[in-house]
């Protein structure tokens, strides 16, 4: 801890003398404090729960001090993956000044839940705004809004979707019996039903990469011919946050692979939080609000 | 003639059991789902739970309200309400993602599901048409089983549960007292059963708030309003061809013209009501949508099926003076009503999904017909859903000539039994 309190000293240091610009600065100066608090917090919640829940946690890398943003958020990843489950909540926030359009996102996360043809987690949608020859495009990706009143959950006549305690709308793919009402009742489209195609359907052959598992919920399920029980074919699919990857310490997929640095993720109820202090701004908008979802996406507009 | 009719719908139930076959080995992919996730198997989910509520409340003006001068067709009532309602839950069914996991509504029952608590309506729904039909008919089918032999025999064995007819006579009226009984009690609670049946259904949709198309109170009404037009078209079709042809034939067929009227003109009505309210206020989501099915691609479906043949075609049919007191005329007017409600049906479904959810959605995935939202059902919906009417229309026939359900005896024994 000592050590890690000098860290912190040492960046501070480091960010008032080598600080070219304020922007960079800042964002240095908030990282050494997101450490501090980091820090501060590990003794006292790890007597709160048991070590082998944790330990996992702990094991990781700890976060670069001068990793920039990225590194920032997984610091404040690993310090919400130590308290309890009930006290984190994950939200995301979308700087669509920073989004440049590139769709990295979608295509990452496609890669990363290894999706199927028809099952799009978070696509970016393109709208023309202004008229010529004031006009621009904007880009808007739309992850799972996770909603603390998740229009998606009551429909469910066989509860195969809830929200989880940290604000995750999950699906159990052995419950879900498929009647599609949830992708029917969410505002944003933010579902799609695994019809159990392939890319490669009218090919000789269904290619090994399709049948590779995919690690949703930690659960490495494969699609395999038929409506085996095991198989999210047949089943209503959508963004959980990369559940899988942030339970280990790492940030989610489209998170990282945001060209423009446009995509934060982070611990709500944590204060000091790089979310917290985004949706503190007063650029800050939510879609679809008239609805109340309470839609845990933020965009910075 | 009789023949052929049944091989031809026998081949539509084999081509329909094929392509069934299809989409249980293969999966809904042999659909043309795309992100219209509800299409041509859920309107007819509706279409037929909307005929089976029509004529089951058709059963309860005889049997609650005690509108004895259509007594011939109760019976015949509950049995296409019961065959409609099984067609409607097989298309469901079919259209489940998991279909053996449908059991899982009653081992998982949620409370704030609108479909969960259908599923609960359905089952309880089912009993009561059964019991309502074995309580009409348990006289004639023991009296059939003891003027049987063999197999037939042990089929009404079967049927009747095992009653005998007691052997004298203040037992026989008594029984016939307490079958009646039970037909009220059945009917009194039945009738908001049938009611919560479609009414319930039409809630499945109006609570989704993400779709203004749906989300108003009366949607729920005007889905059991059109039950009703297509219970009273289906009643006027059936009694008009299965009927026996006596001196309350056209009677009775002038009595279900009135109500079929009735409840067009309602509808009409709530229709009118609910798409100038809809189309007045300026929400995007709401108006085009509205605009869509006027004037777009499927405005056959609004302009020829629903206005034309759901509602102005029975109309004219049911008030030129020449023709509305010809049998052939009435069955006509009822076909074209119960068939026209199909598009009513569609209309209720899918438009709602060709809206995307937010401006560009529906072209932010590049490509993927998956991802389209512009849905025509394919041959394997198109097939399936003839075959499984194929296959009911012959379950329907099989019951109508193996139970009493017009038997004249049978008839002569209600009477005497509700004159009371």
């Amino acid at each position: 801890m000592t050590k890690q309190i000098e860290t912190k000293e040492k960046d501070k240091e480091k960010g008032m003398s080598t600080g070219s610009n304020r922007r960079d600065f800042l964002l240095k100066a908030l990282s050494a404090a997101g450490l501090a608090s980091f820090a501060s917090i590990l003794p006292a919640n790890a007597t709160e729960i048991p070590r082998e829940e944790v330990a996992h946690v702990l094991d990781m890398p700890e976060p670069f001090p001068n990793g920039g943003i990225l590194e920032r958020m997984r610091g404040e990843l690993h310090r919400a993956l130590k308290k309890p489950i009930e006290q984190r909540k994950w939200v995301m926030v979308i700087d669509l000044q920073k989004c440049i359009g590139c769709k990295a996102c979608t295509v990452s996360c496609i890669s990363e839940n290894n999706l199927p043809p028809g099952v799009v987690y978070r696509p970016v949608t393109e709208e023309e705004v202004g008229v010529f020859p004031h006009v621009r495009r904007q880009f808007l990706p739309r992850p799972c809004f996770h909603c603390d009143n998740p229009p998606c959950v009551p429909v469910c006549p066989v509860k195969a979707t809830y929200k989880r305690p940290d604000g995750i709308v999950a699906i159990d793919y052995d419950q879900c019996i498929g009647c599609r009402y949830c992708i029917t009742a969410c505002p944003y489209g933010a579902r799609t039903f695994d019809y159990g195609e392939y890319y490669e359907n009218g090919t000789p052959e269904i290619l090994p990469y399709e049948l590779r598992p995919s690690p949703e919920y930690g659960e490495n399920r494969v699609r395999t011919e038929g409506e085996d029980n095991k198989s999210p074919k047949g089943n209503a699919r959508k963004c959980q946050f990369c559940l899988h990857k942030i339970t280990n310490g790492m940030l989610p997929a489209c998170v990282t692979t945001c060209l423009g640095g446009a995509t934060f993720f982070g611990d709500y109820n944590d204060s000091e939080s790089l979310v917290r202090e985004l949706i503190g701004t007063d650029r800050v908008k939510r879609i679809k609000e008239e609805l109340g979802t309470e839609p845990n996406c933020y965009y910075l507009v | 003639m009789k023949k052929t009719g049944i091989i031809i719908l026998a081949v539509f139930a084999l081509i329909g059991f094929y392509t069934i076959g299809l989409r249980f080995s293969e999966g809904l992919q042999t659909t043309h789902l795309n992100a219209v996730f509800w299409g041509e198997w859920v309107a007819f989910y509706i279409y037929c739970i909307g005929l089976s509520a029509g004529s089951f409340l058709m059963s309860t003006l005889i049997y609650v309200f005690g509108m004895h001068q259509f007594e011939k067709m109760g019976r015949l009532a509950l049995l296409s309400a019961f065959v409609a309602l099984l067609s409607g839950l097989t298309f469901v069914w079919i259209d489940l993602g998991h279909p053996w996991r449908f059991y899982k509504m009653f081992t998982h029952w949620n409370h704030t599901s609108v479909l969960a608590w259908e599923s609960m309506f359905y089952i309880f729904y089912t009993f009561i048409i059964l019991a309502e039909l074995y309580m009409l008919m348990r006289h004639d089918l023991a009296t059939l089983r003891e003027n049987s032999i063999g197999r037939k025999k042990s089929i009404y064995k079967f049927f009747s549960l095992g009653w005998r007819i007691p052997s004298t006579e203040e037992g026989q009226a008594q029984a016939k007292k307490d079958s009646m009984k039970w037909v009220k009690i059945l009917g009194v609670i039945g009738l908001p059963v049938a009611i919560g049946v479609h009414g319930g259904t039409g809630a499945l949709f109006a609570v989704v708030a993400a779709k203004p198309y749906w989300f108003s109170g009366l949607f729920p009404i005007i889905f059991l309003v059109s039950a009703l037009v297509s219970g009273c078209g289906l009643m006027l079709l059936l009694y008009s061809m299965l009927g026996d042809k006596d001196e309350d034939y056209i009677p009775m067929l002038k009595g279900i013209r009135g109500f079929l009227v009735l409840f067009i003109g309602i509808d009409i009505l709530l229709f009118i009501s609910d798409m100038l309210v809809g189309s007045y206020g300026a929400i995007p989501e709401h108006t085009a949508i509205w605009h869509r099915i006027m004037f777009g691609n499927y405005w056959y479906v609004f302009w020829i099926g629903q206005i034309f043949m759901a509602w102005l075609l029975p109309m004219l049919i049911c008030s030129l003076r020449s023709i509305k007191d010809k049998a052939n005329w009435m069955a006509l007017a009822g076909l074209f009503t119960v068939i026209g409600i199909v598009n009513v049906r569609f209309n209720l479904v899918i438009p709602a999904y060709t809206e995307p959810q937010l401006p560009g959605l529906d072209i932010a995935f590049s490509g993927h017909p998956r991802l389209s939202y512009d849905y025509f059902p394919n041959f394997v919906e198109w097939f399936s859903s003839f075959g499984i009417f194929a296959f009911m229309i012959l379950v329907f026939l099989a019951l109508w000539t193996l139970l009493p359900v017009n038997e004249s005896i049978s008839r002569g024994m209600e009477k005497s039994s509700l004159a009371h």
